[in-house]
């Protein structure tokens, strides 16, 4: 079985590069929610293969291809991100797609703690400032295919886990009765945080997890890094646990002339805190659905209601 | 209260890992022993968890419900907060600390 899937590796990255490839061993990475991530070096170069996983494709979530195109059409907008190299039709019986493997640190935790990456959060806020100016300036007409993703889709998501969170219910409620006046919809990234990004010494050397994408209120993704769970534990850094808010947002408002305001941010964060609620709990149905059993998604079932909390307490501070 | 997972899920999920991914990696003959006697008593807490009646969560499913149609007196914020406040006390009592 391990040759054969060394052997599909072998025959998929040959097709993607149009060469024959000399490869080394495929190796599984952790994480992952909807496809498998594999680190494989074809002659010595660094590639990632994005593999469909068993079961369910997530709702709201792009297809294979239709991630490879986003990443595309960011890679030539010159955003830092992996360069894409193709898709693959079949890799031992599912779809795949081929990039490259940037060098440097994701997990969140460490980049918000480890002291050699003192420079680098120091230069983050504003590196991811310019970064998003530069995905909301993708022209929508290049990736056709992404939809618009209003609050009520979130009302769906919690629905369909049909199980009673009146925090969430609160949440949305406020929502609901404080949307700001609507600005365009620009090419979002939908997941735009610190645990999404590659960085090393120097900062941001590029931005992964592109499944999430779709059009939407640009203050929408400007907001989702603040969000306390993707701060990492240094919570007083609203900014992902590495940075000030304020420079992120002047740099931006700098770039893009969009002038959002303190107060979107505000709201969108708490957005961004109702759905990853609604995210936890979603996580914790694959397990108890049976469609992946795990015991890291059955907690996240329970630790939801850390992000209720920071729910009601933003709720609390925004005066409901 | 109604969380899911419930304990009794928790539990079965910990048993299908330690059943699933631990033991067979536990090639020590004592430490293996102890893992199955360790699986066996949460096989015990797993049953004696299933024998409980449900919990009835019609309150915060009515409060659910009229909070989705607007229906939020002064108040309620409160009472929704002291309820999370509960189950985290459960669920993960340290977090309460980070906010100081």
């Amino acid at each position: 079985m391990i040759a054969d899937m060394r052997e599909a590796f072998q025959t998929a990255l040959a097709g993607v590069l149009g060469r024959e490839v000399d490869i080394s061993e495929p190796v599984l990475l952790a994480g992952g929610a909807s496809k498998e991530a594999w680190a494989v070096d074809a002659d010595g170069e660094r590639l990632l293969v994005r593999r469909a996983a068993v079961g369910v494709i997530h709702r709201h979530t792009l297809s294979l291809v239709d991630e490879l195109a986003v990443l595309e059409a960011a890679y030539e907008a010159g955003v830092k991100v992996p360069r894409p190299y193709g898709y693959v039709a079949d890799l031992a019986g599912r779809e795949a797609f081929v990039m490259e493997r940037l060098e440097g640190e994701t997990i969140g935790r460490r980049v918000v703690q480890r002291p050699e990456l003192e420079a680098a959060r120091a230069a983050l806020p504003l590196q991811l400032a310019e970064e998003l100016a530069k995905v909301h300036a993708i022209p929508a007409e290049r990736v056709p295919f992404l939809t618009g993703a209003a609050i009520e889709r979130m009302v769906e998501e919690l629905d369909d886990v049909d199980e009673p969170h009146p925090a969430i219910e609160l949440g949305l409620w406020w929502l609901r009765e404080h949307r700001p006046p609507a600005r365009p919809p620009v090419v979002s990234h939908g997941d735009y945080r610190i645990g999404n990004v590659v960085v090393d010494e120097r900062g941001l050397v590029g931005l992964l997890d592109w499944e999430f994408a779709h059009l939407d209120d640009p203050a929408r993704d400007l907001s989702f890094g603040l969000v306390r769970a993707w701060r990492f534990g240094v919570d007083g850094k609203r900014l992902g646990g590495i940075g000030d808010v304020e420079p992120y947002l002047a740099r931006y408002n700098e770039l893009t002339g969009f002038d959002v305001r303190p107060e979107e941010l505000d709201y969108w964060e708490l957005a961004g805190n109702v759905a990853w609620a609604i995210g936890c709990l979603t996580q914790a149905q694959r397990h108890l659905s049976g469609q992946d059993r795990s015991v890291e998604l059955a907690i996240l079932g329970r630790l939801g209601a850390e992000v209720e909390y920071e729910i009601c307490h933003l709720l609390e501070r925004a005066g409901a | 209260m109604s969380d899911r997972p419930t304990a009794q899920e928790l539990t079965e999920a910990i048993q299908e890992f330690l059943g699933g991914e631990i033991l067979p990696t536990v090639t020590d003959h004592r430490l293996r022993f102890r893992l199955l006697v360790a699986m066996n008593a949460l096989g015990i807490v797993y049953r004696e968890l299933a024998a409980l009646p449900a919990e009835d969560d019609e309150g915060q499913r009515a409060l659910s419900r009229r909070i989705r149609a607007g229906d939020v007196p002064p108040g309620t914020l409160d009472r929704v907060k002291a309820d999370v406040e509960a189950r985290l006390l459960v669920a993960s009592p340290r977090y309460l600390e980070r906010y100081g």
